[in-house]
Parts: C-alpha cells; sequence; structure tokens
C-alpha cells in the first residue's frame, strides 16, 4: 500500500514539492501509526484495579461460569460470510465432563450435517461423518482448522488448554465501561500461554465483570502482537448462582466481512451424563 | 599487418613453456567457465521445470489476491472464449484448469491433512508431469466419478492400495461440510517429499462438486513452450485480461522462494567463475609483461631502425590476443563436446543416499543433467579475450614507451 502510494506521486514534480507531499504522508503514517497505538491498549483509560485481587482467582471465576464438572447445552451457531448470501446457521448439542477431559458434540441442523458428531477422549478428537458411517481422529495438525465452516477452530471445540493451569495472569486493571458490555466495569487481566502450553496465541487480553466473573471480551493476539480476533460475550443472563452470557461473538480482525456467533438455546450446569455419552459407541449412533 | 601478426605469432612461441603454461591455465579457465555455467543452467532448469510442471504451471492465471490468501475464496473462471485464446496462442503448449484445497484424507484411524487437487485428467497431461509420476495404478480418467490419486508417502502413511476407499473431509466454498467416499485409482512418486506426503488429486468436476464450487476455479497452469518466454507471456496475458477476475502470473511470482534461491546460487556462482578470471588475468598480464620486458632492448632497436612505437604496440596487443586465442579455442574444443554429452547422456546419482536426499530437497529427480544455451559459452569467451586485452594494456604501453637512446645506451 505505502510503496504503492508513493510511487503514484506524479513524477513530473518539482524536488521541493515532492518532498512536502512526502513529509505529508509520512506525517500521516505517524499519526495513524500513533491512533493505532492507542487502539491497540485500550488499557489506557484502565483505573487501578481494588486492592487484594488476584488474578488468577479472577481466571478461575471467569472459567467457572462457563463450565461446571458436567455441562450440558443446546446451542445455535450463526456464520455470516462474504461469499454466503444468508448467514449459515448450525444448530448443535454439547456435552462436557470437565475433570476427565472429555466432551462430545452433536449437529442437529442443516440437515446435510445433521447427525455428525465430535468426540474429545483427551488427547484425541474424533469426529463421526454419518453419510458414509465412517469415523476419523482428527490429527493434532488440524486443530486450527474451521470448525464446520465457521471462524471457530476446533482448538476451540476441544479447548485442549486450560485458561488457568497454562497461562500465567496479570490484572491489568479495572475497565469501568467495557466497550462490549458498557454498564459492567471488568476487571482487564492478560493471558499469557506458559512455555510448553499447547496454545496458538501470543496472549490473550480478556475483560472479566468485575461483580459476577462473567466473560465480556476476550482479544486473542498472535506472537507477534497483533490481534487476530476478538469474542465479545453478552445478552447476560443469571442461571443459578451464574451470571452466564448466552451470546458469544467472534469476529477474526484478518478476515473481512466474516464473523461467527453462538447463541445458547439452553445450558445446565452441573448436569447428570451417561457416561456412556462419551464413548465412540455413541458417537457412531446417528439422531438424524 | 600480416607482418605484425607473423611476429606477434612468433613471439608467442619464443618461450614455448611459459606460453604453455598460460595457454593451459586458459584453457582450464575456459572449460570451467561453460562446464560450470552449463551445469547450473542444467540443474535450475531441471528444478524450474519439475516445479512448475509439479506445480502450478509457468504462467498461472488466478483470481486477485490469490497468492496472497490461497484459498477457495479467491477464485476465478475458465470461460470458453478464454479457453479458446489459450489453446489458439502458439507461445503456450497447454493449459490446465485446476480447483485447489485442502482437506482431511482419512482411512480407518489414520488422518491427514492434504492439499486437494481437482484436475482436468485430459488437459492435466498438456501441463503438468503429475501425471507421468504414476508409480502404480493409473491417473485419473475422463467419466470416473470419485477416484483419487494419491502422493505415494501419503498412501503409504494411510495404508492403502490402489481400489481402497478413503474419505476426504473438508469444508466446501458453501461452509457447509463436504465429505465423500473417493477411491484410490493411482498411486505417484514425486520426488519433493512434502508433497509426497501431502497430494491428493481428484477430477476438476469432482472438485467443483465436492465443495460446492460452481464452475468456479483457482487457478489455470499454462505451460510455455519455452520457459525463457514466462516473463513476457504473463505480461502479454495480463494486459488483455480483466485484472478485476483474473491476473496473469510467471512462475517467480507463484513460487518466489525457488525464484530466489536461483538468484542467489548464481550470484554465488558468477562470484567463483569471476575469481577464477582474475586468476587468470593475472597469469596473461605476467606472460606477457615478462615477454616484453625481456625483449627491452630488441625494441630499442627496431624503434631505432624507424618502426613507430604504435605498431609495436600493436604487435604486443596481438600476443596477447593470440595467447588467450589459443587458450580459448582449446577450452571451448574441450569443454563443448564434454557438455553436450553431459546433456545427452545425464548422470543419475544411485550411489550416494545422502546426494540423493540434497536433490529431493530441492524436489527434483537426483540427475546430473547439463545444459549447453548458445551465449553461455560466447560469454565465457567474450570474458576471457576482454580480460586478455585489459591485461596485456600495460605491458603493451611499457613497450611501446622505450626511447630508443636510453635503450641502445645500455647495451
Amino acid at each position: 500500500m505505502l510503496r504503492e502510494r508513493f510511487s503514484r506521486l506524479p513524477n513530473g514534480l518539482e524536488g521541493s514539492e515532492r518532498n512536502r507531499r512526502i513529509l505529508q504522508a509520512l506525517t500521516i503514517l505517524v499519526a495513524l501509526f500513533i491512533s493505532g497505538l492507542a487502539l491497540d491498549g485500550s488499557a489506557a483509560d484502565l483505573q487501578p484495579p481494588p486492592p487484594g485481587s488476584d488474578a488468577k482467582e479472577i481466571a478461575r471465576r471467569a472459567e467457572d461460569s462457563l463450565r461446571s464438572a458436567r455441562t450440558t447445552l443446546d446451542a445455535s451457531m450463526t456464520v455470516v460470510s462474504p461469499r454466503l448470501s444468508a448467514p449459515r446457521v448450525v444448530r448443535f448439542q454439547s456435552w462436557e465432563e470437565r475433570d476427565t477431559k472429555r466432551s462430545m458434540v452433536r449437529i442437529l441442523s442443516p440437515a446435510k450435517d445433521a447427525g455428525t458428531g465430535f468426540l474429545k477422549l483427551h488427547p484425541n478428537l474424533w469426529m463421526f461423518v454419518p453419510r458414509v458411517e465412517r469415523t476419523i481422529r482428527i490429527p493434532p495438525s488440524m486443530m486450527l482448522q474451521s470448525w464446520m465452516g465457521s471462524d471457530m477452530t476446533n482448538d476451540d471445540l476441544v479447548k485442549e488448554s486450560s485458561t488457568l493451569d497454562d497461562y500465567s495472569h496479570t490484572l491489568l486493571g479495572l475497565d469501568p465501561s467495557p466497550e462490549s458490555n458498557p454498564e459492567l466495569p471488568a476487571y482487564v487481566v492478560e493471558y499469557i500461554p506458559n512455555e510448553d502450553a499447547p496454545v496458538v496465541w501470543g496472549k490473550i487480553v480478556a475483560w472479566i465483570e468485575q461483580e459476577h466473573g462473567t466473560p465480556l471480551q476476550q482479544d486473542f493476539y498472535d506472537e507477534d502482537g497483533s490481534l487476530l480476533r476478538r469474542m465479545q460475550f453478552s445478552d447476560v443472563r443469571a442461571v443459578g448462582e451464574r451470571r452466564v452470557p448466552y451470546r458469544w461473538a467472534m469476529t477474526p480482525l484478518d478476515k473481512e466481512g466474516h464473523s461467527t456467533t453462538i447463541e445458547i438455546e439452553s445450558i445446565v450446569f452441573d448436569a447428570e451424563i451417561d457416561p456412556s455419552i462419551f464413548t465412540k459407541r455413541n458417537l457412531r449412533k446417528a439422531r438424524r | 599487418m600480416s607482418l605484425e601478426w607473423r611476429l606477434a605469432w612468433r613471439n608467442v612461441w619464443r618461450n614455448p613453456r611459459r606460453t604453455g603454461l598460460t595457454v593451459s591455465a586458459t584453457v582450464f579457465a575456459v572449460a570451467l567457465l561453460v562446464l560450470m555455467s552449463a551445469l547450473s543452467t542444467g540443474m535450475w532448469e531441471k528444478i524450474i521445470d519439475d516445479s512448475v510442471s509439479m506445480g502450478s504451471g509457468h504462467v498461472t492465471l488466478t483470481g486477485p489476491n490469490y497468492l496472497e490468501e490461497r484459498t477457495l475464496e479467491q477464485y476465478t473462471y475458465l470461460d470458453a472464449p478464454l479457453a479458446t485464446r489459450l489453446g489458439e496462442n502458439p507461445a503456450i503448449a497447454g493449459y490446465a484448469p485446476r480447483v485447489n484445497a485442502f482437506g482431511l484424507l482419512s482411512d480407518a484411524d489414520v488422518t491427514r491433512g492434504v492439499m486437494v487437487i481437482g484436475v482436468d485428467p485430459e488437459l492435466e497431461k498438456s501441463v503438468s508431469s503429475l501425471p507421468d509420476r504414476i508409480k502404480s495404478g493409473r491417473f485419473l480418467e475422463k467419466g470416473k466419478n470419485r477416484e483419487v490419486v494419491l502422493g505415494g508417502r501419503l498412501a503409504e502413511i494411510l495404508g492403502v492400495k490402489i481400489g481402497d476407499q478413503v474419505l476426504l473431509y473438508s469444508v466446501a466454498y458453501s461452509l457447509e461440510s463436504a465429505y465423500d467416499l473417493f477411491s484410490v485409482a493411482g498411486i505417484m512418486h514425486l520426488p519433493d517429499p512434502a508433497l509426497d506426503r501431502g497430494l491428493a488429486l481428484i477430477s476438476l468436476a469432482d472438485a467443483q462438486a465436492f465443495f460446492v464450487y460452481g464452475n468456479r476455479i483457482s487457478e489455470v497452469a499454462i505451460r510455455v513452450r519455452e520457459a525463457d518466454h514466462s516473463a513476457s507471456l504473463a505480461e502479454q496475458l495480463g494486459s488483455s485480461l480483466d485484472p478485476e477476475k483474473i491476473e496473469a502470473h510467471p512462475w517467480p511470482e507463484v513460487m518466489p522462494d525457488l525464484a530466489q534461491t536461483v538468484v542467489i546460487d548464481k550470484l554465488g556462482m558468477y562470484l567463483m567463475l569471476a575469481i577464477l578470471v582474475i586468476v587468470v588475468a593475472f597469469g596473461i598480464f605476467n606472460t606477457i609483461l615478462m615477454a616484453v620486458l625481456e625483449r627491452k632492448r630488441e625494441f630499442g632497436v627496431v624503434l631505432a631502425l624507424g618502426l613507430r612505437p604504435r605498431a609495436i604496440f600493436r604487435i604486443v596487443y596481438l600476443e596477447s590476443i593470440l595467447l588467450a586465442g589459443v587458450g580459448l579455442t582449446l577450452g571451448l574444443l574441450v569443454a563443448i563436446p564434454l557438455v553436450l554429452y553431459l546433456q545427452a547422456n545425464p548422470i543419475p546419482i544411485t550411489n550416494s543416499e545422502e546426494m540423493a536426499a540434497a536433490f529431493e530437497m530441492v524436489g527434483t529427480d537426483p540427475v546430473i543433467y547439463a545444459k549447453l544455451i548458445a551465449n553461455n559459452p560466447i560469454l565465457s569467451a567474450l570474458t576471457i579475450l576482454l580480460v586478455a586485452l585489459l591485461a596485456a594494456l600495460y605491458p603493451a604501453i611499457r613497450a611501446s614507451q622505450g626511447k630508443p637512446v636510453d635503450v641502445l645506451r645500455s647495451l
């Protein structure tokens, strides 16, 4: 872009005129750069956190507000992409058992994908494709591929890494009015992955609501420190003790016009789950 | 004039041993120049040819931004008028539309991420060497549906043989899940291990159906008749196409790494050859300077007899040209037949696995192959000649500037 802009300067210009224009362009660039910095560090207008607040504890509350020992949920996922004339909506059902790192996801619709299942039995991820009656093990190298055509990856699905154990946490401050939910003051916590953690991100910056620990926003950065995607949580509802965001919107910042939104239809925490759910036998039972 | 030539020729052979040494150094240098540049030309021509014929052709037509992103989202079309134009262009040996995508290929418990290329079974043969690299089974055929051809190591990893069914899973252009069973029609042997482990070919029609891609394509690979014309053909095609919809790239744009490696390797070779040429230059310089210094008196006498200094300058120069000329002729006589022989009989490397592995790294068959292009011996000869002319400059000036009085006084 830059080079193009310069090479398009009319060549016949007087030297001084050209220099002036180049200077002008540079000034604009510097201004852009500085404003970019300001955007990037939205930490600029953070307040100091209340004394005694612990970053790891805040991260734990955030994780607990979305997960429990055994969680089931029904949800729909809406994928928006410039290639689609109408958004693609995928409905699915999910079961998760936290301490055994097992989970199961079954696609309910659209019809073409209905019955497709994903089973995570740590550390493997299996997929069952009903139409051809085949089970595939998804290799680790494929973890960053799109899940069901969305902006979510297989890695997001299996959450192989733990936001608690695989990261070190730093409290950056308190944001009195976060962008995603201005009326909910939130802690801003920076997650830096540990050396050997199975994590693809360079860092994550999370906004976690002060009172209930509800996650409000997560910014995912790559290893060079550029913002790759943003997850915003909204529609916070009370479920028992928890305050749960029912709407999770993911925007990849490197792909224009793409977004993926997950809307929870129903969620049960500390549910009873029959252990036979997490079996390859069950995976192969397509309920169309 | 002919007298000067005769004098020069006699003077060259006045000290046969010295001349012989200089001539053999020149022969050696010329032969090395020609042989090395021919080997380098041959090696790179082979690597580039292998790369374009297993890759995207000498010239690639793609949709805008395809090279940056390389996903299904950057597509183009090959409509009938364009196909006709490509077919009628005399510079084009063949063209082939393709769909390039990514998928999971699985058999039983083994799953691999692979590059899936949808190819037109007929057109592909005019562009790529992939159909010739089948080691068992056969290539895709027109009209046969849901067949796949795999790289050798990929087939091994999946543990499949001809006739087996493998599951291909991916995300379609429509973002739906795409999956289907394909039966293995053929297994290729590809020298590039990355391709051999990760390439699966299906038919273009299957690919367009599988990826819900309509009649979109990722690229048109074009093979040109003369590899040197890739850039000019790309430019010619590019200027006549709508840049909003389709772009033409010569192979260095499609494979920038390879293009860079070629440049770096050639620079390194030219540097070595330059050092060689400098050594030869000093040899010639030394011979001529000696020959001049030991004939100081002779020059004094002929000057006193009335020969013009310019004539002496010319004689010394002719000596140097003759010296270089003899060396050049002999050098070319040694090198050209050798290169032509290597060109006709490439040497396969069979006895060293390490060498073979090094060739595999650059994705080509382990064969030493030379290629003579006319301007490389001509350039080598001209370089040596130029060097001889430069080297003779100082001795010739020295010789012509002697004053007869000084010389005769020292007798």
